[in-house]
């Protein structure tokens, strides 16, 4: 059976920006289900899809959500997580921008599966025109009823806010945001307690990824089976959005079913660029471990990518050819990390930069071999110990740089060969 | 109540309690910088890195709660002591390691700890270390000076303005490795207990201006005290160097001052400074004030008693800096010679707060112990004059004898209005470690111990009863009041000569309700609740 794009449905039909024009596509028919039912029951329908959290740490959704306690004082919060800054990472936006429609209304049975409310969409800082297009659309989806008092005709209250960002990658680990969102600093909180039971302003909170989201509405609209008919396996089921980028033909966002082999991920991009030889790979945003040329065919999904010693995350594929210096490129993302730690805790603070420090004396030449030993010594300290996911983060591409192409890097250190020279991604050449 | 085993060693312990609590109670010492008991728990600092049976990863023990019976905890198995070698590692990699220069040395966490969970040599060879220029000596507000090299980012000092003192100056800003601690724009750190942030800093980062380079802390000596600014009664630790006091921090109390302490009494030794002292005894011959021996002085002024006893022309004006024994002997002198006139004077201060657990408790007396000195029986007796008239209606000039306890007993003392009235009396004895116009006027004026000189208790706003012992001697001829006042009271009977503070206590404990039961010895470190039977506040 040939696999039909839904997540991406709507992004060549400029009329889903409007309620009428999304309706005309099957929309909202989701939320109209999700209210003729239960509560429990739309949370049982998302456990039994087998839904993971498409944000990066793979989660799975019903069990989240089935965390907010049902009886409490408190009101409580669904929080989209729509700051998507993972370096290679651009899928959300596309969701945002051209079918803003299938994320409100997600949010909305995500909000009647838990008893929420109000959703709060924190939306990167810099992504001002799909903040503008959510705004536009829930504008409209209050016009029509679809947002309000009453849910579509129901009893049922839900109102979305649009929230930015101000510009700190921290701010997308989900304390973080919290923090940011309440208006304080953004730095992530000690857990426990989990956001599900102490988050959003001291209330029970889910905070699902966009991607997320926009699987529960068709998960609802097209039931569980369907979704888990979809993917690898029973653990990693579903359509998923990977956003290629690096040296491809054709770099952009494809939907897939989940575990899509890579080759055939990078053959639906058009292939290498100019029909390069494939060097390494990142198949999860920054925060994953390389994967190398050998690696090709390994499929794209939660457990095949961990059990390889690297994650499929937010599946922002960043794809390297021959070309490419691994530890200019691995200094690239040090370089994130280090600027992106928000200070607070101690192994992320030092090590991330001490780690650039380390990679940028390797890359401009004056490195040596034991510059290596001390990086692969100091580079597991970093994550693992640190508050948050972010010191796991920064040390993923540096852990396998060393474990992938230390034997390379040692044979260049022998033979000084550093820095690499380096290959303009476009041939100015011609220009010139 | 759940038990926990750390180091192999189980301890029950309530439920929530953090892990470096629990280890404590069981004598495992667990490193710590960012965590404090009376801060809100950040987990930042990643020191208290510890192994829990059941978790994958290492977990910090300060935001670790015992909820669960038999958890097992390794604080110092070869994974938890990597991870705390490690973080010890990152904390040093930018330090500026300036220990000989650093007021810190010698009771600084990173010390202590690179000591015990460090690493004898530097991995962090080739590169600069990260130094924020210009950041070395920031004037947060007029009591303490950040020096942002040497911060660690533990953000104990943010939390304090933000938890404890309420007021917010300081805040955590920029990010990575060069987020930084400072003031908002036009928010000097000022707050009555600004220095606090000064004591919970656990490296060199804050200095406090007091006593920043006034000594290395390793030549202190260090005796516990009470604070004498208020009737709080914050529990001090006075710390010095052969008698000269170089500050005065705060003694964990939970019942009075908690970690806490003000600014205000931080400075109280310093008035020892600002007057003249009063190092030998001063009689006045034909008109003149000479210097005299401690006997002679004595003489006169027991003559001076006896002449007029039972005459009801004796009156006896004490302060609230006298100690409880003082006024207790004070008092029994007053019995001796048959005088209803004792009072006691006290300033009424501004009102001083320091938070504790109970929310805090507040102080309104420029002095520490009124309420021991009523106690002890510095009240007048029927038709005796009190305090107010002997101060300021001329009540002196029907004294024979006038016996003023301490010259520096409140700011009247330096008006020469009153003192000019308190002259009126025939005959002036004035003790007082202070040489001040009081002291001066008197026709025979003690040389007595200032507070460090001596031990004693006071009783605080809330009756508290707190012991204080001597951190060192007084200077020169300068004797504590309790042994001037044995020394008169053994010319009348010669029992009282071998008082001390501790029989003082004892003897006034055998006859006074408020502190049935008690005994010098066994007054408990943290002080003991009174009741004083029809009291005020």
């Amino acid at each position: 059976m040939a696999f039909e794009r839904v997540l991406t449905r709507n992004v060549d039909r400029p009329e889903a920006l409007t309620v009428r024009g999304y309706r005309e596509g099957g929309g909202y028919d989701a939320l109209a289900r999700a209210l003729r039912l239960q509560p429990e029951e739309v949370i049982e329908e998302v456990k039994k899809s087998g839904l993971r959290g498409r944000g990066g740490a793979g989660f799975p959704c019903g069990l989240k959500w089935s965390f907010v306690p049902r009886s409490t004082d408190k009101p409580k919060y669904i929080v989209c997580n729509a700051d998507e800054s993972e370096p290679g990472t651009f899928k959300d936006r596309l969701l945002m921008e051209r079918d803003p429609h299938q994320l409100i209304e997600g949010c909305i049975i995500a909000g009647w599966a838990v008893g929420a409310n109000t959703t709060y969409i924190y939306i990167r800082g810099e992504y001002t025109r799909a903040a503008a297009v959510l705004e536009e659309a829930i504008r409209d989806a209050y016009d029509h009823g679809v947002l309000g008092d009453s849910v579509l005709g129901s009893s049922f209250r839900h109102d979305v806010y649009v929230h930015r960002g101000a510009g700190a990658y921290i701010c997308g680990e989900e304390t973080g945001l919290l923090e940011s969102l309440e208006g304080k600093r953004g730095q992530p909180r000690v857990k426990p307690p989990f956001p599900a039971v102490v988050g959003a302003f001291g209330c029970p909170t889910v905070i699902n990824n966009v991607e997320t989201l926009c699987c529960v509405t068709h998960i609802l609209l097209r039931g569980a089976d369907w979704f888990k008919g979809i993917g690898t396996d029973e653990r990693n089921t579903g359509p998923k959005l990977y956003a290629v980028s690096g040296h491809v033909e054709r770099p952009g966002t494809y939907e897939h079913p989940i575990g899509i082999p890579f080759q055939e991920l990078l053959d639906g991009c058009g292939g290498m660029y100019k029909g390069r030889e494939l060097k390494a790979y990142i198949p999860g945003g920054a925060s994953a471990a390389m994967l190398t040329a050998a690696e090709r065919d390994m499929p794209l999904d939660f457990d095949s990518l961990a059990k390889a010693g690297s994650m499929l995350g937010s599946a922002a594929v960043i794809v390297m050819d021959e070309t490419t210096c691994v530890v200019r490129a691995a200094l690239r993302l040090a370089r994130f990390f280090a600027h992106e730690s928000c200070g607070q805790c101690t192994p992320c603070r030092e090590g991330t930069n001490w780690m650039r420090l380390i990679l940028r004396r390797i890359e401009s030449g004056r490195g040596s071999e034991a510059d290596l030993d001390l990086l692969a010594h100091v580079v597991p300290n970093v994550g693992g110990i640190s508050l948050c996911a972010l010191g796991d983060a920064a040390q993923g591409p540096v852990k396998s740089l060393i474990a992938k192409f230390g034997e390379e890097i040692r044979d260049n250190l022998r033979e000084r060969r550093y820095p690499l020279p380096r290959v303009p991604f476009f041939d100015l050449g011609a220009v010139a | 109540m759940p038990t926990v085993t750390i180091d192999g060693r189980s301890v029950e312990v309530p439920a929530g309690t953090n892990l470096v609590e629990a280890a404590a109670k069981v004598g495992v010492q667990i490193p710590h910088y960012c965590y404090h008991p009376r801060l809100s728990v950040v987990g930042q600092c990643r020191m208290c890195l510890v192994e829990i049976e059941g978790m994958p990863k290492l977990q910090t023990a300060c935001s670790t709660q015992v909820v669960k019976d038999g958890m097992v905890v390794r604080a110092s198995s070869p994974a938890a002591t990597e991870g705390q070698r490690a973080i010890m590692e990152f904390l040093l990699i930018n330090h500026p390691l300036d220990c000989p220069i650093c007021d810190q040395a010698g009771e600084c966490g990173l010390q202590d700890y690179s000591f015990k969970h460090g690493q004898a040599f530097s991995r962090f060879r080739f590169e600069e270390k990260r130094i924020y220029p210009e950041k070395e000596r920031i004037p947060l507000g007029p009591t303490v000076l950040l020096n942002m090299n040497r911060c660690i980012q533990c953000t104990r000092c943010v939390r304090f303005t933000q938890e404890i003192s309420k007021t917010g100056e300081l805040g955590f800003f920029e990010r990575g490795s060069h987020a930084e601690i400072g003031t908002f724009p036009g928010k000097p750190l000022d707050n009555p207990l600004s220095t606090c942030v000064v004591d919970i800093c656990p490296v060199g980062a804050l200095t406090s201006t007091r006593f920043r380079f006034a000594e290395r802390v390793w030549y202190l000596d260090k005796k516990p005290s009470i604070c004498t600014g208020c009737d709080v009664g914050c529990n001090v630790t006075v710390e010095h160097r052969r008698g000269a006091i170089k500050r005065l921090k705060p003694r964990v109390n939970p019942e009075v001052n908690d970690y806490w302490m003000c600014d205000f009494g931080r400075a109280t030794h310093e008035r020892s400074r600002e007057l003249p002292r009063l190092l030998a005894p001063r009689v006045r011959r034909d008109g003149h004030a000479e210097p005299g021996g401690w006997k002679e002085a004595l003489d006169l002024v027991f003559q001076a008693l006896r002449a007029k006893r039972a005459d009801g022309s004796i009156a006896f004006l004490g302060s609230g800096n006298l100690s409880t024994e003082e006024a207790f002997l004070l008092a029994r002198l007053a019995d001796l010679v048959e005088s209803p006139h004792r009072s006691v004077w006290v300033d009424s201060g501004p009102a001083r707060t320091i938070p504790n657990l109970r929310g805090g408790i507040t102080g309104h007396d420029a002095a520490p112990n009124r309420r021991g000195a009523e106690l002890a029986g510095l009240v007048p007796k029927a038709g005796g004059l009190d305090a107010e008239r002997l101060l300021l209606e001329g009540g002196a000039a029907a004294c024979a004898v006038l016996v003023v306890a301490d010259s520096d007993f409140g700011k009247a003392a330096h008006d020469p209005k009153v003192v000019e009235r308190l002259r009126e009396a025939r005959f002036l004895v004035v003790l007082g470690w202070a040489d001040s116009p009081l002291a001066r006027a008197a026709d025979v004026a003690l040389p007595v111990a200032t507070h460090p000189e001596r031990d004693g208790t006071f009783v605080n706003v809330e009756n508290r009863l707190q012991r204080f012992e001597r951190a060192f001697p007084a200077p020169s001829q300068a004797r504590p009041a309790v042994e001037i006042l044995a020394d008169l009271l053994a010319r009348f009977d010669a029992k009282w000569g071998s008082v001390t503070s501790a029989t003082a206590f004892d003897l006034l404990a055998e006859e006074i309700p408020a502190l049935e039961g008690l005994r010098w010895a066994t007054i408990p470190p943290d002080g003991v609740p009174i009741v004083r039977e029809g009291a005020g506040a």
